[in-house]
């Protein structure tokens, strides 16, 4: 099997220690000792609150690290020799770490937890991010819960961000993945999700593993595999993501991840997405709370350079995937001189998509450069979506991105007829 | 008898009421004469001490622990003639006697309650606790919660406010006052004169009353308490005090004194958490309570049992954990009654004869003295259905026959009825049956008595535990001088293996206790060893 081969063999000796459980909660991580402490000791706390009964563990499969990070996660243990006399707790809770092999990758991480989940027998397990500080004890809860109870078996959170946050996934991760696969997934490459035991072992009999996807960008593979795969999802309010500033510095490494695996995704599962016309909402488990956001401060002059200056450099490039139409409206408002005067509008920015797709589909040239080719345009279209949104309140920024959704399901066809080289 | 002061600490008691057991006059009741026929099998069960509940004259109203008279025998149940003929016979087979010392309260019937209620004047006034108000000792707990409101009832005659910590009808004596203390005495006196081994002395917390107190476990009370144990020691040594005290460790150690209050006292608080930790498939709970239990001076012991003749109390635990116990052992609302669960041994089990060997297993090798409540050693069932706790007092079942063997009454006149379904009636779990099959829980039983009480370790020896990382295996190392014995035991429903740190005992071989087959011997690397699902090991650890 799979997982055997990726689990050490001190690792598997934890795992017999613990035998078999009912929720895991996983915890993947690379020198996150800044962070990991508060947020085992959160989710120890949750599985104490919400799960006092079930067998649970937390496994933390770690890349390496050269902090405290494993020993920060080991410290949430509760059993006869470590025991807080604060915590109420009716049995042992385990917190295993591993080292798995090959250097840090979420991916190999992920495949460590889900090894994990099955071998425990889990019913529900959970990952959950070590950088998210914002974590509260209700989280474990609202992740698991839905699997627990036997419901569903794919649960992906909703989080309430600042309007100018997370604007990759408001302007292409979130709308192409619906129009692609029909379901109304907010949040598709999240840091924190959970899914059932017979989930954990079809994901580790895909052959993602052996691919990029396997390695990065493997949390929007495993929607996309629980979407194709045709599972009960939902979705779950966490509530507040802390925004990270360091992921937004390295654009290119987030479009990778996110839409160079839902782009990877479009070949095994052509006849499943190509029958797709429109989406169907994915049922949200728990009430929205109030939240209290902090401002949110972003460059959007920079935005706008990059996208002038990209369109210009990688004319050649841009050339072999967009079409003539498209690559002549996006030179044309690349020479706007006022940055007022410049709309990268719902309809462009889907063609110039759906348009990417059908050339990394043909490898029109080597796939890595189609999506580093796309990040300039990206910013080009995150500036858009910061003026139009200027004054806009929460509300009227979701209904522009319902907009823009249904803008890319309507054009979707026009994808199917690049794909299939009729044009 | 042996006159090894420290008797108890090698006892294995055996816990009956006399009216449950052999009704040899055919009213439908046990008698002292049915006991006394009883004792050859008790004696083969492999047990050395009785502890009979109270067998004096009483209304009936708590089962006998409502006294109206502390130096006779309830009519129903013989009379002392026929108590010595039975002691006298206990004794001969080396088995102990020890009886019921009800010193908190006694029944509103009892002469003492009826002199002093006739007045506020009389001399037997200040026998009792008496308040023309209600609202003395405010916040004092009520432990009765199913049927008492109040710890103070109102009585009609003298027109005051009587104290009760019990059910109403069971006023408590002052023990203020030199005069009951002193009578008490007298009445310790009575039963040691006449032979008696030792007392249990029931609900002790609550001897004495102090405002702004709870009222339990006050140092007046330790005071009382030493006093009659000094008086003991000084006039019959070799008496033994058991006390019942529903406490949390820490507050049960005081009950031990400096080796000058309490022989034995029930360890309350272990009893729920080894059925937890059973169903919780972890030995957290059990590792947990133990270690939070203080030492306890030498010549003192813990007394362990599983069930009682009380419901299985779940004061002694969180309220996670209470709930916890009631959903999985107490589902029916019938099952519980006050803060406990009202259930036989083998019932809580599922009827489950490896958990029952399990847990029996416990019973007998952690450390104290262990107590079998009467049928859990042929695993009887109960009746939830009867009021109170009677569905666990219902009659012994010796045969398949009448009244399962019990009595030659019409069964109607029974003091209880019989248990009668077709998984635990007396048709099914019988003494008579059990005794012809060498793999019946009794024969099983009578095998773990005598293993058990082959080395002085289990009663004696102190207690070393192990902590495999498997947290579902519960072992611990009992010594006692030179002799170890290691307990492993599995608590899954699913089988388990476990690597045990052993270094310390290097080079010595494992003797399994019951079969006596040798175990490789013990090397420098953790002693490997796989357990079935509920399976415990006992091995003495030999230097050959």
């Amino acid at each position: 099997m799979a997982e055997e081969s990726i689990l050490t063999d001190e690792f598997l000796r934890q795992l017999i220690d613990v035998g078999e459980a009912d929720v895991l909660v996983g915890v993947p991580t690379y020198n996150n000792a800044a962070t990991v402490g508060h947020v085992v000791q959160t989710i120890r706390a949750g599985l104490l609150k919400y799960f006092p009964r079930e067998r649970a563990v937390i496994v933390n499969a770690d890349g390496g690290s050269r902090d405290e990070t494993a020993n920060l996660v080991r410290g949430a243990s509760i059993n006869d020799l470590q025991h807080s006399t604060d915590l109420n707790a009716l049995r042992t809770l385990h917190s295993i770490s591993a080292e798995y092999a090959g250097g840090p990758a979420t991916g190999t991480a992920l495949r460590t937890i889900l090894a994990s989940a099955e071998l425990l027998r889990v019913s529900a397990c959970a990952v959950v991010s070590p950088e998210s500080t914002t974590i509260g004890p209700e989280w474990i809860e609202r992740l698991l819960r839905p699997v627990y109870q036997g419901n569903f078996d794919f649960v992906t959170p909703l989080y309430r961000r600042h309007k100018f946050d997370g604007l990759l996934m408001r302007n292409l991760v979130y709308p192409m993945t619906r129009a692609f696969y029909g379901r109304r997934v907010r949040e598709p490459y999240a840091s924190e999700f959970s899914f059932s035991g017979s989930l954990a072992s079809h994901f580790l009999a895909q052959d993602i593993w052996v691919h990029e996807v396997g390695h990065t960008g493997t949390e929007i593979a495993l929607t996309m595999s629980a979407i194709t795969g045709g599972f009960r999802l939902a979705q779950s309010f966490l509530g507040v993501k802390p925004h990270l500033d360091a992921r937004s510095a390295d654009l290119v490494a987030a479009m990778r991840q996110t839409v160079g695996a839902l782009f990877w995704s479009l070949e095994p599962n052509f006849s499943l997405w190509s029958s797709i016309r429109d989406s169907q909402p994915v049922p949200t488990v728990g009430g929205e709370q109030e939240v209290t956001l902090e401002p949110l401060r972003v460059n959007r002059k920079r935005l706008f350079d990059m996208f002038r200056s990209g369109v210009a450099e990688l004319e050649p490039v841009l050339k072999s995937i967009l079409s003539p139409p498209t690559l002549a409206e996006l030179q044309r408002i690349a020479t706007l001189a006022e940055e007022d005067d410049f709309c990268y509008g719902d309809e462009l920015w889907a063609r110039t998509v759906y348009e990417f797709a059908a050339s990394y589909h043909k490898a029109v040239i080597s796939r890595d450069h189609i999506i580093q080719a796309l990040a300039p345009l990206y910013r080009g279209r995150a500036f858009t979506f910061l003026v139009e949104n200027r004054e806009a309140s929460g509300e009227q920024v979701e209904q522009n991105v319902e907009n823009f959704c249904l803008t890319c399901e309507r054009l979707k066809a026009s994808l199917l007829e690049l794909w299939n080289g009729k044009k | 008898m042996p006159q090894d002061q420290l008797w108890y600490k090698d006892a294995i008691i055996y816990q009956v009421h006399v009216r449950t057991f052999y009704d040899t006059n055919a009213d439908g009741i046990g008698d002292f004469g049915g006991l006394a026929q009883k004792l050859d099998y008790l004696q083969e069960l492999g047990v050395n001490a009785i502890w009979l509940m109270p067998f004096f004259p009483s209304p009936l109203r708590d089962d006998g622990y409502d006294i109206a008279e502390y130096t006779s025998v309830h009519a129903s149940y013989g009379n002392l003639d026929d108590f010595k003929t039975f002691l006298k016979a206990a004794h001969e087979r080396g088995i102990r006697v020890i009886v019921e010392l009800v010193l908190n309260h006694t029944s509103d019937q009892h002469p003492w309650f009826q002199e002093s209620r006739k007045s506020r004047d009389n001399p037997k006034r200040g026998w009792y606790v008496w308040s023309d108000t209600d609202t003395r000792y405010q916040g004092v707990r009520i432990i009765f919660v199913d049927t008492e409101l109040s710890n103070w009832a109102w009585d009609p005659v003298s027109k005051e406010y009587y104290w009760h910590r019990f059910f109403s009808h069971q006023p408590d004596l002052n023990y203020d006052n030199p005069a009951v203390r002193e009578e008490m005495w007298n009445v310790v006196k009575f039963w040691v004169e006449l032979g008696v081994d030792g007392f249990r002395l029931d609900a002790v917390p609550y001897l004495v009353e102090r405002e702004g107190t709870s009222c339990e476990n006050l140092p007046e009370t330790h005071a009382v308490l030493k006093e009659l144990r000094a008086k003991l020691d000084q006039h019959y040594p070799g008496k033994m005090l058991l006390a019942e005290a529903n406490q949390w460790p820490a507050d049960l150690r005081a009950y031990f004194g400096d080796g000058d209050e309490f022989h034995m006292a029930f360890h309350f608080p272990l009893m729920p958490r080894m059925f937890m930790g059973l169903k919780l498939e972890d030995r957290k709970p059990i590792t947990e309570i133990l270690k939070q239990t203080p030492s306890i001076p030498p010549p003192c012991q813990w007394c362990l049992f599983l069930r009682n003749h009380d419901e299985l109390t779940l004061e002694m635990v969180t309220d996670v954990e209470r709930d916890y116990m009631y959903d999985q052992y107490a589902r029916d609302k019938h099952m519980r009654i006050n803060v406990g669960i009202r259930r036989r041994l083998a019932p809580l089990l599922d009827n489950d004869r490896r958990r029952i060997e399990l847990m029996n297993g416990l019973l007998l090798s952690l450390p104290g003295t262990p107590i079998i409540y009467y049928g859990d050693e042929i695993g009887m069932g109960d009746n939830i259905y009867l009021g109170d706790r009677n569905g666990v007092r219902t009659p012994m079942q010796w045969d398949g026959g009448w009244n399962g063997g019990f009595s030659a009454a019409d069964p109607e006149s029974l003091y209880s009825p019989l248990m009668l379904n077709p998984v635990y009636g007396f048709q099914a779990v019988n003494v008579q049956s059990q005794k012809r099959f060498d793999h019946s829980l009794l024969s099983w039983m009578k095998r773990i008595i005598k293993v058990r009480k082959s080395t002085p370790v289990f009663g004696r020896g102190s207690i070393e535990f192990l902590y495999p990382a498997n947290h579902r295996i519960l072992a611990y190392v009992r010594q006692l001088d030179k002799e170890s014995i290691l307990v492993v035991n599995n608590l899954s429903s699913t089988a388990q293996a476990v690597e045990l740190d052993l270094r310390q005992f290097k080079g010595k071989i494992l003797i399994e206790m019951f079969g006596r087959n040798i175990f490789p011997r013990v090397g420098e690397l953790p002693y490997l060893l796989t357990l079935g699902p509920y399976q415990f090991y006992w091995f003495r650890l030999r230097k050959i």
